[in-house]
């Protein structure tokens, strides 16, 4: 990068996660479109890269660039929280390299190798075949010594500089992210038992901390791009995560309506459920508070000139507010009480809701973090809108919102035809997938998928190009 | 800052935030033990004394296995009836029994599974849901699958579809060939078995009682 | 313990779809009551569209009524849902006096 106006190193490390969580990112949305294409034409790349191998490159990738997107957003944020450079930067190059190099072995081995005979080398060298941590155990292992030197890097910058709010939140929040990974790291025979832990580590990774994350990253946004006041952002802080703990880690409980659990997961489920989006309505509410303040009291001083000093990271960032109360809320919720949730566990329903919270919830905030980046590294002090940022804002929405929707309907002839009347069989599966809405619906989630990686191309085009452009304010 | 009421201290809600988390995770972790003790697998001896367990121990592959409406509890629940011949034999011995679904499980994983087939309904949506997939009629002696594969029970014509998937189309979208080997063939389908005696609370609803007929309208 | 009829969750082929629509509904229409609350409270909307806000409430109320009796959820869960929805109508008065607070004695000290 020739003109560079980064000083931190931390902020430097932070572009080069978001560099590469930028290309997993394009990565996920082509193998989606591969596995989109598949039920559409289910002869498409057969034995070659079959469904299952499209998925796991899909929703690993999903992951993957989370993660690192994540990991970027916290190092770009430190040295401005703590006032200090972040301590063990050097390890924490090191780290990175580690890290994107496990990444780049596991996703060739899952191109090329694909499956193995049943027994422990498959798992320890190929594949764990567990939904999102399908990642062989080496590389578990790996993943958790990147993540114990990430998070001893946050903790001693935190104990060293100014331990803010937001930097304390990241702090308690990044080390049961880090903690939690191990619930998944262990071979059971007894599926029920597999399936409860698993659990532990997707539900309190994405509906408990991942949320309180991006609580957190949401608040040093609306310091940083509106200038709302730290002491009404951070008091808020700790609400959200009263609230997202205090409903999300009991919300578990959804999850163990059908595994072979007890009973009484239903109420607990579906109580603390029922609370869970609560917390996505006030976090809501929040940024449309501060937003509102802060533009009245510019009103106030006579001029009427916009407080937000980034208008793509802040678009990203109301999108995201938005998107979680919509997508982990409102798409959550309607199946989500056991009555309901008998029929639709394991339809497209959930597929549907998935697609839109983790767009709405994460990819949202984090794509508003790489905008920051990209103002910091070119020195730029208010951001405008490009033709191509508003493409890429406008086609991704528009996208991931249409295959939600075809999706929910899929879904709803599957708990209509494979569910609620023939009970779940084979024949009734079938019967489900051979429906003409069922198949309408796949034709528009391919189409609205193509919709969404032509926004990516505009993404893409824009990071690469929006630093240099002339219309922003230096 | 004199008249700082208590909802505006940032450090009433920090306490406050913990507390709640605390308390949360206290309550998860007991429940977890409380959860764990109930669905640990049963035994052998469990089976012959008619323990009824959440997860019956591996030797339920000696035993019938079917799903049947309970009064009591509203919904279906698997029933262990009589001795039943698994690939020719009723005394699969707890040893023997446990190596099959060790092998099954570790199948179910190696060969990715979950990333087309739901199994007690998590996992992808692009193939059938696994979880009763032993017991579905299509599989049974009048079933379509049982009759494609040449085979005369159950868990031959499984084993046969699991070696050779693409010789057996059963729909446009096909299951493609894993490299599954005779040995894992069996042990999956003994995972199978197994998974169908779980007690899922109900899940799936009304499993194979319209045998393809469709009530309403 | 277990609530009966939490037991005999067989749903009417024709219900799920009003089952659907309503509790998202519960969901949309509880966004928008709390979202115009503030938005009056903090002068981005005009006073008179407080009634709105108001209005949603009750459209929220009435959507969880009707996802509550399709489902045939049972009496404890019915009065849950009631004790949820008013404590729903007082959430953002709370919030909003909180919020103004702290905003309040930090501009003043």
């Amino acid at each position: 990068m020739a003109n560079n106006h980064l000083t931190s190193e931390s902020k430097q490390l932070a572009t080069w996660y978001f560099s590469f969580a930028a290309i997993i990112f394009g990565a996920q949305l082509l193998f989606g479109l591969v596995a989109a294409i598949q039920y559409v034409m289910p002869g498409f790349l057969f034995e070659i890269i079959d469904f299952s191998i499209a998925r796991i490159l899909h929703i690993n990738s999903l992951v993957v660039w989370m993660v690192f997107a994540m990991f970027g957003s916290v190092y770009w944020l430190l040295p401005d929280e703590t006032g200090i450079e972040t301590v063990g930067i050097k390890i924490g190059k090191l780290l990175y390299w580690v890290f994107v190099a496990a990444i780049v072995i596991v996703v060739l081995v899952y191109l090329f190798i694909q499956v193995g005979p049943a027994d422990e080398t498959t798992i320890w060298f190929i594949t764990e075949g567990r939904e999102y941590i399908e990642a062989p155990r080496w590389a578990d292992i790996g993943i958790v010594i990147v993540a114990l030197g990430f998070v001893a890097n946050l903790f001693l910058t935190g104990m060293k500089g100014k331990q803010t709010g937001i930097v304390t939140v990241l702090m308690a929040d990044m080390i049961a992210f880090a903690g939690l990974y191990l619930a998944g790291m262990f071979f059971t025979d007894n599926i029920t038992v597999d399936q409860y832990w698993w659990w532990w580590v997707i539900h309190l990774w994405v509906e408990a901390t991942w949320e309180v994350f991006v609580g957190a990253i949401a608040a040093y946004g609306l310091i940083k791009m509106i200038g709302a006041r730290r002491q009404v952002v951070e008091m808020w802080l700790w609400i959200e995560v009263a609230m997202l703990f205090g409903s999300g880690i009991l919300g578990m409980g959804h999850h163990y309506f059908w595994i072979g659990t007890p009973e009484y997961w239903w109420e607990i489920g579906a109580l603390f459920s029922a609370l869970e989006p609560l917390p996505l309505v006030a976090m809501f509410i929040h940024v449309l508070y501060d937003w509102g303040k802060q533009q009245g009291e510019q009103n106030a001083l006579g001029e009427k000139v916009s407080v937000i000093n980034n208008k793509p990271a802040f678009t990203w960032f109301v999108l995201q507010a938005f998107g979680n109360f919509l997508g982990a809320g409102v798409w959550g919720f309607f199946h989500t009480l056991p009555q309901v949730n008998l029929y639709t566990h394991g339809t497209q329903f959930t597929s549907a809701h998935g697609h839109l919270a983790f767009f709405g919830a994460y990819a949202t905030i984090l794509i508003g973090m790489m905008y920051m980046a990209i103002q910091g590294t070119n020195g730029i002090k208010v951001m405008k809108h490009t033709k191509a940022s508003i493409w890429a804002v406008s086609l991704i929405t528009i996208g991931v919102m249409g295959m939600t929707v075809a999706l929910t309907i899929a879904g709803y002839v599957q708990v209509l035809v494979s569910r609620a009347q023939m009970g779940a069989t084979w024949a009734g599966y079938f019967d489900g997938q051979s429906g003409m809405w069922f198949a309408q619906a796949m034709d528009w989630r391919l189409l609205m998928g193509a919709v969404t990686f032509a926004g990516f191309l505009f993404l893409i085009k824009d990071f690469l190009s929006t630093g240099k452009d002339a219309a922003h304010q230096r | 800052m004199a008249n700082k009421s208590v909802w505006s201290d940032n450090r009433f809600w920090q306490r406050t935030a913990a507390w709640v988390t605390g308390f949360a995770a206290v309550l998860l972790i007991w429940l977890t033990f409380d959860t764990s003790a109930q669905i640990s697998m049963g035994t052998d001896a469990d089976l012959k004394d008619g323990v009824t367990k959440r997860v019956p121990g591996p030797t339920v592959i000696n035993y019938k296995i079917t799903y049947e409406m309970s009064t009591k509890r509203g919904h279906e629940v698997p029933v262990i009836g009589e001795k039943e011949k698994f690939f020719g034999r009723d005394d699969w011995s707890e040893e023997e029994a446990a190596e099959l679904l060790h092998l099954g499980k570790l199948g179910s994983q190696a060969k990715n599974c979950m990333d087309c087939h739901t199994l007690l309904g998590n996992g992808a949506y692009y193939a059938p849901d696994l979880t009763k997939a032993w017991l579905d009629p299509a599989w049974g002696p009048e079933g379509s699958l049982q009759a494609m594969t040449g085979k005369n029970t159950k868990e031959e014509a499984m084993a046969e579809f699991l070696q050779h998937p693409s010789q057996y189309p059963t729909h446009e979208r096909m299951m493609p060939n894993l490299g599954i080997t005779e040995k894992e063939a069996i042990g999956l389908v003994a995972f199978l078995k197994h998974m169908s005696s779980i007690d899922t609370n109900g899940f799936p609803r009304n499993f194979g009682k319209m045998q393809g007929a469709v009530h309403g309208k | 313990m277990v609530d009966p009829s939490i037991l005999r969750p067989e749903i009417a082929l024709d219900d799920f779809l009003p089952i659907f629509v309503s509790s998202a509904l519960v969901l949309v229409f509880g966004g928008f009551y709390v979202g115009i609350y503030t938005a009056v409270k903090v002068g981005i909307l005009q006073k008179w569209t407080m009634p709105l806000a108001y209005l949603f409430w009750v459209l929220t109320s009435y959507c969880l009524y009707v996802m509550g009796s399709l489902m045939h959820v049972g009496d404890f869960t019915a009065k849950a849902l009631v004790v949820a929805m008013i404590g729903y109508l007082l959430l953002p008065h709370a919030v909003y006096y909180m919020q103004h607070q702290v905003h309040e004695e930090n501009e003043h000290v």
